[in-house]
């Protein structure tokens, strides 16, 4: 395949990446909880979009309407059961309590998943699904190029709301410190529950691009989990665009090598990456140091 | 937590030395398979949970890749024993090959704190387990000769001895200046730094330990599987496993893993037999629980219980 | 209007605050005064709920136990708070400051006068209202301060430390404010370590040592103390 073919394939993908990243780092940055089963959050969504698809119809473009505030509303109670207890503690003991739920809610949901779904890959295909955009010597699938797009506008959806709503800028001051963030009169477990409801919103967003420009199964959580994390640590905190552009990166990266080792190891560099960034620049390319 | 060393763990070291002297005249009075695997597999979960709990609860460092190292020693054993070499040699290197990986990326890592560490050893386990099945795709078998000479006493006196090793080991370390100083460590880093206790040292000593117990026990995984594949050992779900068996028993405490062990085994089984599909899903569930509402173990928790049930009891008027 | 009565508070084992008694009255200019240590920092953050004392009473207008309302709905009872070290969002805007500081419904009705209000008293704002307040200068960060907590029409506006590390000439510009706000009717709890200054604006004043309240009077009064001189005005003003 063209070299210019595969980076493309992989800036379409690193969109997706960067929408997954978002909403992790969205929880992270202000609730200070590292939700490790954010992936079994787009995996989910992903299974929303496809069986409203496959039961009713729904285009998964036009689902998205349904599984974002679907999303939400999941969020928001996942919050409610579960991360708001874990945000009581002080910042180390919730650090390594919200990585233990994570872990056991991620397993929680795969194995429900399995139980109910079945551990088969599940894909939409839409009657446009094999429409591709023609540019010189590339083929840019026409669906994924619209779930890249999709995703660059829903991060500048939450950029905005960040930057202009009340409860946006509330947020963005309870990540900053939340102590100061009481002092003005800020409810921080409103904002809390606010940023935990969005970052699932976004991950469900993300899951249903992905199950349809490519493919879902339960087992998918895991690997999105680690590829946001990854996308998360080589951004740092504290910029939506700047996650989304790392996103980008990342989804490049992978392409090209996979074009200069082979397939299988696509996979083994993105983690290398991550591993050498997490240990020269825990704070990102993106992020301020603390 | 509690602070290791002290009468109440000397209890426990003795008790659980005493059961496990017990279970190794089992396979002579009960020579039945399904009791000796099923007894096996708890005593390799006592190890493996036995290793977690030791980066876990005395270092204070959470470990999310813990099955990189499993799969690790279960490689090389494996590798090494089918090539020829007798088997408790290629566990023994099993055992070294573990905690020397783990010591190269364990300066490194350990640059990391908190939820950096945890999900770089998480990305780290994946690592692992991807390259190794990309690698050996193919599952690995013994050869016809091996399997018709298989026995399972040796396998399950190697598995009851490495349980045993693993707890003396947690025993000496709460009672060593070692097991002290990962305490002061974990307990609060920066102080210890300032009254000169090496945090990075004893955390690479905690680390090769606990590797060292974790590829020991992939090694008598490795010798004790027919056929399986090779990535297998490597996945998140023999972290998740250790995990879930330390916090049931009780993090940082010699006890806790092993009863973790014990009472994981015997409701999987119990829970796989009556509801195949959904054991997974209780167990996630479960650990979530524990982990809010009972930081000191269900064990903890219930011995609470029966206090709090004794006190009414005997507070009659 | 602020009644604090044998307040105690400790961090784990180590003592804080002692029986502290004190209170502020309507209109009035009270500063709280003491060595590092003493407690100061601590008294403040039990009565904007951020810390927990094991004993005491603090009353708000005259029946309300602040003790029981959450921390973030101590804004809307009138209260304010200027904490030590300003804690503004440094990666947000001046104007996005202060509009936080309007952020309960009782300040956000008020808002575009309190926005007004902060202008006036600080001009420096106005211009550098789009500002990124990490760029801001330490004295114009304290303006921000003060603003974003005059921007949640306090009643009773609490300052920790507003002096510290501030250039002098600020500092005069800071205190000059805070007659302004004082005479526009709001209560003044002014926690410095610069006394002179402190006790030239105050119009009573308390003295925090150890965790005990150790002194009190009238502002005037106490700046002609000998053991307030010796203290912590140095050893030249002890003798004049």
């Amino acid at each position: 395949m063209v070299l210019a073919q595969q980076i493309v394939l992989g800036l379409l993908l690193g969109g997706l990446y960067g929408l997954a990243a978002a909403g992790l780092s969205l929880v992270f940055g202000v609730l200070k909880v590292l939700n490790v089963a954010h992936g079994e959050l787009i995996m989910l969504g992903g299974y929303g979009a496809y069986w409203l698809f496959a039961l009713a119809g729904f285009d998964p473009f036009v689902s998205l309407l349904l599984v974002i505030p679907g999303s939400l509303l999941l969020g928001a109670a996942l919050y409610l059961i579960l991360f708001g207890f874990v945000v009581r503690a002080h910042e180390e003991t919730r650090i390594k309590n919200s990585l233990l739920v994570g872990f056991g809610l991620a397993l929680a949901l795969h194995a429900l998943a399995v139980r109910l779904w079945t551990a088969d890959d599940r894909s939409i295909s839409t009657g446009y699904g094999g429409a591709v955009l023609t540019v010189g010597p590339i083929s840019i699938p026409v669906i994924r190029l619209a779930s890249l797009l999709v995703a660059f506008a829903l991060i500048g959806g939450l950029h905005l709301l960040l930057a202009r709503w009340r409860w946006g800028k509330a947020i963005r001051a309870t990540a900053e410190d939340w102590q100061a963030a009481l002092l003005t009169g800020i409810d921080i477990r409103r904002a809390y529950l606010l940023a935990f409801a969005l970052g699932t919103a976004l991950a469900g967003a993300a899951g249903t691009l992905v199950s349809v420009g490519y493919s879902i199964s339960p087992s998918i959580g895991l690997e999105w989990t680690l590829k946001a994390l990854i996308v998360v640590v080589l951004a740092g905190l504290g910029s939506m665009l700047g996650t989304f552009v790392a996103g980008l990166f990342v989804g490049v990266a992978e392409a090209l090598s996979a074009a200069a080792f082979g397939g299988p190891y696509r996979e083994v560099v993105g983690l290398v990456i991550f591993l050498v960034v997490l240990v020269i620049r825990p704070q990102g390319l993106f992020g301020r140091t603390r | 937590m509690r602070s290791p060393g002290g009468s109440t763990e000397n209890a426990w070291t003795v008790a659980i030395l005493a059961a496990l002297a017990l279970l190794a005249l089992l396979p002579l009075l009960a020579p039945r398979d399904d009791v000796l695997n099923f007894v096996f597999l708890v005593l390799l979960s006592i190890t493996l949970a036995q290793s977690w709990n030791i980066i876990a609860g005395y270092a204070g460092q959470v470990n999310l890749g813990h099955a990189a190292f499993f799969g690790l020693g279960a490689l090389t054993a494996r590798t090494l024993w089918i090539a020829g070499t007798p088997v408790v040699a290629a566990m023994a290197a099993g055992a070294l090959v573990a905690p020397a990986f783990a010591l190269l990326i364990g300066a490194a890592a350990f640059r990391l704190r908190g939820a950096y560490f945890a999900i770089g050893t998480l990305a780290l386990g994946e690592i692992l387990r991807t390259a190794v099945g990309n690698v050996l795709p193919e599952i690995s078998t013994l050869p016809a000769a091996s399997i018709g000479a298989y026995r399972l006493a040796p396998r399950y006196y190697l598995a009851l001895a490495l349980a045993a090793l693993s707890v003396l080991a947690v025993a000496a370390l709460g009672r060593s200046r070692l097991g002290l100083g990962m305490v002061a460590v974990r307990e609060d880093e920066d102080a210890a730094g300032a009254t000169g206790v090496s945090a990075l040292g004893l955390k690479l000593r905690a680390l090769v330990l606990s590797t060292a117990l974790a590829g020991a026990a992939g090694g008598v995984f490795a010798y004790y599987h027919i056929s399986y594949y090779p990535s297998h050992p490597f996945g998140p779900g023999w972290t998740f496993d250790a995990l879930l068996m330390t916090f049931i028993g009780g993090v940082g405490t010699l006890h806790g893993p092993v009863l973790g062990a014990v009472l994981y085994v015997f409701l999987k089984e119990y829970l796989t037999v009556r509801w195949v599909d959904f054991h997974l899903l209780i167990f996630g569930v479960l650990f979530i629980a524990i982990v809010l509402l009972f930081p000191g173990g269900l064990v903890q928790a219930l011995i609470q219980v029966g206090n709090g049930a004794r006190r009414r009891i005997t507070r009659r008027p | 209007m602020l009644e604090i009565r044998g307040l105690e508070a400790a961090y784990g084992d180590v003592p804080a605050l002692s029986g502290v008694t004190l209170r502020v009255g309507a209109g009035e200019i009270v500063a709280l005064l003491g060595p590092n240590g003493a407690g100061k920092s601590t008294l403040l953050g039990c009565v904007a709920g951020l810390v927990r004392p094991r004993a005491g009473a603090i009353t708000w207008d005259g029946g309300e136990n602040l003790l029981t309302v959450a921390p973030h709905l101590i804004v809307e009872r009138g209260l304010a708070v200027v904490p030590e070290g300003r804690r503004l969002f440094g990666s947000m805007t001046v104007a996005d400051n202060l509009d936080l500081g309007a952020f309960s419904p009782r300040a956000r009705a008020a808002r575009r006068e309190s926005l007004e209000r902060v202008f006036t008293l600080f001009p420096d704002l106005r211009a550098r209202r789009r500002q990124t307040v990490r760029a801001l200068s330490g004295g114009q960060q304290q303006m921000v301060a003060v603003g974003r907590a005059l921007m949640a029409s306090p009643r009773l506006l609490m300052l920790d430390e507003p002096s510290l590390g501030i250039a002098p000439l600020l500092v005069r510009a800071i205190l000059d404010a805070l007659v302004e706000i004082n005479r526009a009717g709001v209560a003044i709890f002014l926690v410095e370590q610069n006394v002179r200054a402190a006790l030239t604006l105050a119009h009573r004043a308390y003295i925090l040592e150890g965790g005990r309240v150790v002194g009190e009077g009238a502002g005037a009064a106490l700046l002609r103390d000998p053991h307030v001189r010796r203290a912590y005005l140095g050893p030249l003003a002890a003798g004049a």
